[in-house]
């Protein structure tokens, strides 16, 4: 009863309206958006399929019935599904250790003005180096099992986090917090009711911004060394010239980072619903 | 809380809101204002007008307890001031509201610092939400909200903790002349609801005719106290009709004798 009280008058005031049933329908027919996106793909995939039969040039790019065919080989030996838990595996726990303790680093070092400077040239000197070239390090650290593209794609994603979650912090308003003093706040309350919450818009965009880099983590360090996982699969696929069964692979990473993203946007949108609202009129 | 205020001061009628001693603020050699000695009667609307940087806020500072100054004595109802003062409101025209707080929310917050019991919270939030006339705009976000709206937010914050003295620092600088007259007219009623003391900076002389009891003229750089006139025009007062009282012109010339001989 309330929430539905809640819901309707909040919606009154601020959502879009419902979308008529001519509106739903309209959304579907030739010159929406999607129907121009649905246009574009199938002409991308006929050209490709034609020129890849009729110029001959299917062992360098395929072609889109070859990677259905090497989709098909690919699940019906039963390694793909072991494949891509593997590479979500390595991927997921590297995302999430690698953006809470980027997080909180970030949030801590941004926060406190003093820890900041002392840290920030080391954080440029870190910043400045491609991180990509620790790989063959982290082979030696951590072996050529899971470990390794765990802790591959946690630093990957420590940074990323680390350091959209640093900038973003330090440029809270600090009159915001001499303001909040002065209406009564303790230390502790100006960190969990200013400072958090301030933080965590960067925190959330650190994390977007770090999401792509768990899976580059997990397949760079699968390329490197490994014996399953997507990564694996798109070398192994290349060292035998299989140019589908490549094409295979990374369609399939598109698809794990786009779930992935469209998962974050949800979270995103409940957490920061303050950001998108939209303005009131007549303004008072 | 308030361990501003000493146990052993008894607070009568006659107490100052606030006294003003002998102060003068420097930072190193360069004196920003003072000395200066001024007292701040138990709830009446006090208006500062000086030329800018004259150190007009400085003396909300001061009462605020955000700047300490070691020459002279500021009291608070009698009582040495020690650290920030929470029995005051401080409000300018910056936008202190949080940006991920609905109006609602907004207001709670020195609630929330004081660790009331929730449902306390929310029976105080709503009242001072509704004397601002913002009910309707619980939910809404600050930015959602245009610059008036965003003021009255911030006056029913200080409001839900009803303390003893407003600080307003040109609250109303970047509102539009109607906008800012309506804004008068609410500040003068809240004034009369509350029990509080007011105390008002501005560069505007109609604001100050308007709305004070007493005005204080300070001067330029160092900023002194220069000249401290009683505005006798009976209230309530109209906001339009009192500025064709002709008290309000001898008033004004007064005051643009004193600013402008500086």
């Amino acid at each position: 009863m309330t929430a539905i009280g809640k819901r309707a008058g909040r919606s009154a005031m601020l959502a879009d309206p419902a979308p008529t049933g001519w509106q739903v329908l309209n959304r579907f027919t030739l010159g929406s958006d999607t129907a121009i996106q649905i246009t574009i793909l199938a002409v991308t995939l006929a050209i490709w399929q034609i020129s890849a039969s009729r110029l001959g040039m299917e062992f360098w790019i395929s072609s889109p019935a070859g990677i259905w065919r090497a989709f098909g080989k690919w699940a019906a030996n039963g390694v793909m599904l072991g494949d891509i838990r593997t590479t979500i595996i390595e991927a997921g726990i590297g995302f999430v250790l690698g953006s809470s303790i980027g997080g909180l680093v970030g949030f801590v070092l941004g926060w406190v003005r003093r820890l900041g400077d002392i840290f920030e040239p080391f954080v440029i000197a870190f910043y400045t180096l491609p991180k990509v070239a620790l790989a063959p390090l982290f082979v030696l650290w951590f072996g050529i099992g899971m470990g390794n593209k765990i802790m591959f794609a946690t630093l990957l994603v420590f940074f990323m986090v680390f350091f959209t979650t640093f900038q973003g912090t330090r440029q809270v308003d600090r009159d915001l917090v001499s303001n909040a003093r002065l209406l009564g706040a303790s230390r502790w309350q100006i960190w969990t009711k200013i400072a958090l919450p301030h933080a965590s818009v960067w925190l959330f965009a650190g994390i977007r911004i770090g999401l792509p880099y768990a899976l580059i983590g997990a397949i760079v360090g699968e390329f490197i060394a490994a014996e399953n996982g997507v990564g694996f699969r798109i070398r192994e696929a290349t060292s035998f010239y299989d140019t589908s069964a490549v094409f295979a692979g990374l369609i399939v990473l598109m698809g794990i980072s786009m779930v992935c993203l469209a998962a974050l946007k949800i979270i995103e949108t409940r957490a920061l619903r303050w950001q998108n609202v939209r303005d009131l009129t007549p303004a008072g | 809380m308030m361990a501003a205020v000493a146990d052993d001061v008894t607070v009568t009628e006659l107490t100052p809101e606030f006294s003003f001693t002998d102060v003068s603020v420097r930072f190193g050699s360069f004196v920003a204002m003072g000395p200066a000695t001024l007292e701040v009667r138990q709830r009446e609307f006090l208006v500062i007008i000086g030329p800018s940087g004259c150190g007009k806020s400085t003396l909300l500072n001061l009462a605020a307890g955000t700047l300490q100054t070691r020459t002279g004595s500021v009291l608070h109802r009698g009582a040495p001031l020690r650290g920030i003062n929470h029995d005051v409101g401080y409000i300018t025209q910056k936008n202190y509201c949080l940006p991920w707080r609905t109006v609602e929310a907004n207001v709670r917050l020195p609630l929330e610092f004081r660790r009331w019991p929730a449902a306390k919270i929310k029976l105080r939030a709503a009242a001072a939400i509704a004397q601002v006339g913002l009910t309707g705009f619980e939910n809404a976000y600050p930015k959602q909200l245009s610059g008036g709206m965003l003021q009255r937010v911030l006056i029913a914050r200080t409001l839900a903790y009803n303390p003893s003295t407003y600080l307003l620092d040109e609250p109303f600088g970047s509102l539009d002349a109607q906008l800012r007259m309506h804004m008068h007219r609410e500040l003068m009623r809240l004034w009369q609801t509350t029990a509080s003391t007011f105390v008002f900076v501005t560069h505007d002389l109609h604001e100050a005719i308007t709305l004070a009891d007493r005005v204080v003229v300070m001067s330029g750089r160092p900023g002194r106290i220069k000249l401290i006139v009683d505005i006798d025009i009976p209230r309530p007062r109209d906001v339009v009709d009192i500025q064709s009282d002709p008290r309000f012109g001898a008033y004004f010339k007064t005051l643009w004798t004193a600013l402008s001989d500086d």
